[in-house]
């Protein structure tokens, strides 16, 4: 199921974006932006951002610097 | 916790995102950074900073220094790509790429990603309120307070079921101090 968002999009990024799928680097407007978000979620994970507390937590307990 | 013990200087240069300097602030607790002998704060965090919390840089018990960063090496713009970073944190990775420092306190994730993947090691906020205690900056019970007061006090967005394993955490390894 797909959902459909209504964004305001900076003209820079979107003139960018345009340019890409001018050149053929992209097929349309929407698979960049599905490109972005997966790439943004993918990055921005709940058990990365926990990883990396546990790790800094240990760290701050028994770190030697 | 103060005693008379020395207290030293780490004679490490350390890069700071805007998030640590910010939180820190917010608990009033920027001083834990005050063993290291730089942090060097890039142009675009700096601004940041000071947009969101100026009274951060104006701390006088830590040292702090505003550094132009050189323009992005194509490895950090492809990373900045890949892992969705702000100018901040950009700039932030260049600088420990061009000065050859190898810490970064940041509280962002794609950051500290992008940080182990170019082996540069990076610590939060948590991490340096934790570590005020094995540097005998704070006691254990002055640090488990401000871990309790992150939610009230700061802009820090935490899981609150994993800040309180946090706490749990410290509480037990500190347990013969409190």
């Amino acid at each position: 199921m797909n959902n459909t968002v209504k964004a305001e999009i900076p003209y820079q990024l979107w003139q960018q974006a345009q340019t890409l799928v001018e050149q053929g680097w992209a097929r349309n407007l929407q698979e960049i932006i599905n490109e972005a978000l997966h790439r943004y979620l993918e990055s921005h994970q709940d058990i990365l951002t926990e990883s990396f507390i546990q790790d800094d937590v240990e760290w701050g307990l028994h770190g030697d610097d | 916790m103060n005693g008379d013990y020395m207290e030293t200087i780490e004679p490490t240069l350390i890069v700071a995102d805007a998030g640590p300097l910010i939180h820190l602030d917010e608990l009033s607790a920027l001083d834990v950074l005050r063993d290291y002998s730089g942090i060097a704060v890039p142009d675009a965090v700096w601004m940041e900073v000071l947009h969101h919390r100026p009274q951060a840089l104006e701390q006088t018990n830590v040292r702090l220094f505003r550094q132009t960063t050189p323009p992005s090496s194509a490895q950090i713009k492809a990373i900045t790509s890949l892992y969705t970073l702000h100018h901040g944190e950009r700039e932030a990775l260049s600088l420990c790429l061009s000065h050859s420092i190898n810490t970064l306190i940041t509280d962002d994730t794609a950051a500290r990603l992008a940080a182990k993947t170019l082996n540069i090691k990076a610590h939060g906020t948590l991490g340096l309120l934790i570590r005020a205690v094995r540097k005998n900056f704070r006691t254990p019970s002055e640090v488990l307070s401000l871990l309790s007061a992150i939610p009230q006090m700061t802009t820090l967005h935490i899981r609150p079921s994993l800040l309180k394993d946090v706490i749990e955490k410290c509480r037990i390894e500190w347990k013969d101090n409190l």
